[in-house]
C-alpha cells in the first residue's frame, strides 16, 4: 500500500464556535479514490472547507497531514500549492475576472512559475475539450451566469488544469442531470491514475456509479461511523442512513 | 503666449483679477471639507519654478492615435498629426486663440470660467493647452490625444483642453497626464471644456498617471446638446493629492451623458472626485458610475450630486459609487447627494464602502493565488464594469494594463 497523501487524526473543527468535527480519523492512500458519504449535516462539507483552509472553519484539535506536511501550518493558496484541490458545492461568482485570466493565474500560482502562453493556449483548449467547453467561455466572468452544470464542469476543469496530487469533490453531483454528471466523471476518471488521490463527498450513491471508489467512509456527528468497500455504498443505497440514527431512510435521490 | 490676441489677454487678465478679489481658501468651506485647498495650492501660496528634481518621461507611442499634442512641463512638442479627416482641427490651444479665434472666443472659459479659485488660477495661468474641432457630421474614428508631463523642472504645469464636437459629429479624446516619480512637489491645474453639439457624441477619457510629488486640480466641464452623446471617463491612479471635478451639463432634449470612473489610491494617496450631472433641459439621461479600491493608508472621497432644476421632467439619472477596502487604514467615503426641483423624473444614488468578500478571496486562494494577488484580482474585476464601458478596445487594453501596473 502506497503512503497515505492525506492522514486525518482525531481532527476537531468549529466554525464560529460550534463544534461540528469531533475527532475525525481517515486515511487515503495516494492513488485511492474514496467515497465520504452521510446525511445532511453531518459534517463532509466542513471537513472540505476545513481541509481546503477557509478562515471560517477553525482546526480546535487532532491534526492533518498532507504528503508529510502539518496543513494546520498552511493557509489556503499554500495548501493549493502543495497539490490540493477543493471542487467546491458552490463555487462563487467573481464579477469581472475573466475565466482565462483566473485560470492562468491559478495555474501560475500552483506550478509556481510562468507558463508561456501558448503552453497554457494548447493546455486549456485539451483540458477544456474534455469538459466539452465552448472556447468563447475563457472570456466570460468568473461563474458570472454559469449554469449549476457549468459551474460543476469549470470546477472540474480546474482540476485539470492544476494537476493537484489531491482533490476533494464536493457534492460536485449536486444539481447535475445524467448527461452532465457523465461529462463531470469522466473528467475525474481521465485524471485517476497512481498520482492523484480523491475524496468524493456526497449524500448520494449515483456519482459512484461513475466513478467506483476503493473505500467508503459514512461521516455521522462530526465522525467517521463505518468505512468498508464499495459495497457499502450499495447498502446505503438501499437502506440509507437510519441505522447510523438518521432520521434519512434513503442515500439514493427518490 | 506673448502675441495673444487682445480679448485673450482681456481674459488672463480678468482670471488674475478674480484671482485676487476671490477670498483666500481655508478648508472650512463645504466643498473643501476633505481635501485641504494649502495641499492643492488653492491660494497660489508657493512660489512657482522651484525645481522638484529631474526626471524624464517615456512618452508612449503614438500608433493607434489619429492625432497626438504632447507638452513637456508646458512646452509644446510638434503635434504629430497622424490620420485626420479633412477639416477636424487638433491645435495648439495658445496658437488656435488667434487662427481660430471665431471657433475658441465663444466657448473657452464659457463652461469653466474665473468664479472660482480653481477656475480663475487655471484661467490666469495656463499654458499646455489643446484645442480640438470636429465638424458637423464628420467622425474621427481613432482617439485624439494630448499628453501633458512634468519632469520636475518646474514646479507647476497647468493645462487647458478645449474640445468642439459640431452636429452629428463624433470623436473620442484623450486628456493623459505623466511623470517620474520626483523628490519635489509640482502643483497641476487643469482644465477641460466639452462641447457636444445636437446629435454628435464624444468620449473623454482622463487618465491621470502622476508619479509621487505632484498634486492635481482638475476640472472637467461638458455640455451636451439634444440628442448628443457624452461619456467621461476619468481614471486616477497617481499623484499624491488628487482632486477631479467633471460635471456634465444635459442642455438638449434627449441628451445622454455618462460619467464614468474608477481610482486606485495605494500608499498615502489622496484622491478626491467630485462629480455632478444638471439637467438642464426635459428628457434627459444621465449615470454616474465611479468604482475605486484603496489601500495601504490611501483616502478617497468621493461626491456625486445629480441636479434636477425645475422645467426638466422626464429626466432619468442614476449615480453609483463603490469603493473596495483592501486592508485596515485605508479609508474611503462617498457622499451621494440628489438636488431634484422637478416632478416627474427617475432618479437613484447609491453610494457603498465594502471589504474584499472572503467567498470570493478563499476561492481564489484556494486555487494557490496568494492573497495580495488575489485581491488585485478582485480590484481589477471590481474595476471593469467601468472599463468595459470604454468602446476603445485598445485605449480600454491601456488602461487595464495600468491599473495592474501600478503595484506590480
Amino acid at each position: 500500500m502506497a503512503d497515505p497523501i492525506l492522514k486525518i487524526e482525531g481532527l476537531e473543527v468549529a466554525v464560529d464556535n460550534t463544534p461540528i468535527l469531533k475527532g475525525v480519523d481517515l486515511e487515503v492512500p495516494q492513488g485511492e479514490v474514496h467515497a465520504l458519504m452521510g446525511p445532511n449535516g453531518s459534517g463532509k462539507s466542513t471537513l472540505a472547507y476545513a481541509l481546503a483552509g477557509h478562515p471560517r472553519y477553525e482546526i480546535t484539535g487532532g491534526s492533518v497531514m498532507f504528503g508529510g506536511q502539518d496543513l494546520a501550518d498552511m493557509g489556503a493558496d499554500e495548501r493549493a500549492q502543495a497539490g490540493l484541490f477543493l471542487a467546491m458545492q458552490y463555487p462563487v461568482e467573481v464579477p469581472g475576472v475573466s475565466v482565462m485570466n483566473f485560470l492562468r493565474t491559478a495555474v501560475n500560482a500552483t506550478r509556481g512559475e510562468e507558463v508561456p502562453v501558448r503552453e497554457f493556449a494548447r493546455l486549456f483548449k485539451e483540458k477544456s475539450d474534455l469538459l466539452t467547453f465552448d472556447p468563447s467561455f475563457a472570456d466570460r466572468y468568473l461563474n458570472e451566469g454559469f449554469s449549476g452544470g457549468e459551474k460543476k464542469r469549470h470546477e472540474i476543469l480546474q482540476m485539470a488544469l492544476l494537476e493537484p496530487a489531491f482533490a476533494i469533490l464536493d457534492e460536485t453531483d449536486s444539481g447535475l442531470d445524467v448527461d452532465a454528471l457523465r461529462i463531470v466523471a469522466e473528467g475525474v476518471n481521465a485524471q485517476r491514475g497512481p498520482d492523484l488521490g480523491v475524496l468524493i463527498i456526497t449524500h448520494y450513491t449515483r456519482i459512484l456509479n461513475y466513478i467506483r471508489p476503493d473505500v467508503v467512509h459514512v461521516m455521522f456527528d462530526g465522525r467517521i461511523a463505518r468505512t468498508g468497500g464499495p459495497d457499502l455504498a450499495d447498502h446505503l443505497e438501499e437502506k440509507g442512513y437510519v441505522e447510523f440514527g438518521s432520521a434519512e431512510t434513503a442515500a439514493a435521490p427518490r | 503666449m506673448a502675441d495673444a490676441p487682445t480679448w485673450a489677454d482681456d481674459a488672463r487678465s480678468a482670471a488674475t483679477a478674480a484671482l485676487d478679489a476671490l477670498p483666500a481658501l481655508t478648508g472650512a468651506e463645504e466643498q473643501w471639507r476633505f481635501t485641504p485647498p494649502a495641499d492643492l495650492d488653492m491660494n497660489g501660496d508657493t512660489p512657482a519654478g522651484v525645481a522638484a528634481g529631474t526626471g524624464t518621461v517615456a512618452l508612449p507611442a503614438a500608433s493607434g492615435r489619429a492625432a497626438r499634442l504632447a507638452f513637456a512641463d508646458g512646452t509644446p512638442d510638434p503635434a504629430e498629426i497622424l490620420d485626420l479627416p479633412d477639416g477636424v482641427i487638433v491645435s495648439e490651444l495658445g496658437a488656435a486663440l488667434e487662427t481660430h479665434e471665431a471657433l475658441v472666443r465663444d466657448r473657452l472659459y464659457s463652461l469653466a470660467g474665473f468664479d472660482d479659485r480653481p477656475g480663475a488660477l487655471n484661467g490666469a495661468g495656463w499654458d499646455a493647452g489643446t484645442f480640438v474641432f470636429v465638424p458637423r457630421g464628420v467622425e474621427v474614428t481613432l482617439p485624439i490625444e494630448t499628453i501633458l508631463t512634468a519632469t520636475g523642472a518646474t514646479g507647476r504645469v497647468f493645462g487647458r483642453t478645449l474640445v468642439i464636437v459640431e452636429e452629428g459629429a463624433k470623436a473620442t479624446v484623450i486628456d493623459r497626464y505623466l511623470s517620474p516619480d520626483l523628490d519635489g512637489v509640482v502643483q497641476a491645474s487643469t482644465v477641460v471644456e466639452l462641447f457636444v453639439a445636437d446629435g454628435g457624441e464624444l468620449e473623454h477619457v482622463s487618465y491621470i498617471g502622476w508619479g509621487r510629488g505632484v498634486r492635481h486640480q482638475a476640472t472637467i466641464r461638458a455640455a451636451a446638446g439634444k440628442d448628443a452623446r457624452v461619456r467621461s471617463v476619468n481614471v486616477t491612479l497617481g499623484g499624491d493629492v488628487v482632486r477631479v471635478e467633471p460635471t456634465v451639463y444635459c442642455r438638449g432634449t434627449g441628451a445622454d451623458a455618462r460619467a464614468l470612473g474608477l481610482y486606485f489610491a495605494t500608499g498615502d494617496q489622496h484622491f478626491e472626485h467630485r462629480v455632478v450631472s444638471r439637467h438642464e433641459a426635459p428628457q434627459t439621461y444621465s449615470n454616474l458610475l465611479y468604482k475605486g479600491a484603496i489601500q495601504d493608508t490611501a483616502h478617497t472621497v468621493f461626491f456625486g450630486n445629480l441636479v434636477v432644476p425645475p422645467g426638466a421632467p422626464g429626466t432619468d439619472a442614476y449615480q453609483t459609487n463603490r469603493n473596495l477596502i483592501l486592508n485596515e487604514g485605508a479609508r474611503a467615503d462617498t457622499i451621494p447627494f440628489l438636488e431634484i426641483e422637478t416632478a416627474e423624473v427617475k432618479c437613484s444614488h447609491a453610494g457603498a464602502v465594502g471589504r474584499v468578500d472572503d467567498e470570493h478571496l478563499f476561492y481564489l486562494m484556494s486555487r494557490g493565488v496568494p492573497e495580495r494577488e488575489a485581491k488585485h484580482l478582485i480590484v481589477y474585476g471590481f474595476f471593469q464594469e467601468v472599463l468595459d464601458e470604454i468602446s476603445f478596445d485598445a485605449l480600454r487594453e491601456e488602461l487595464e494594463a495600468a491599473a495592474r501596473a501600478k503595484v506590480r
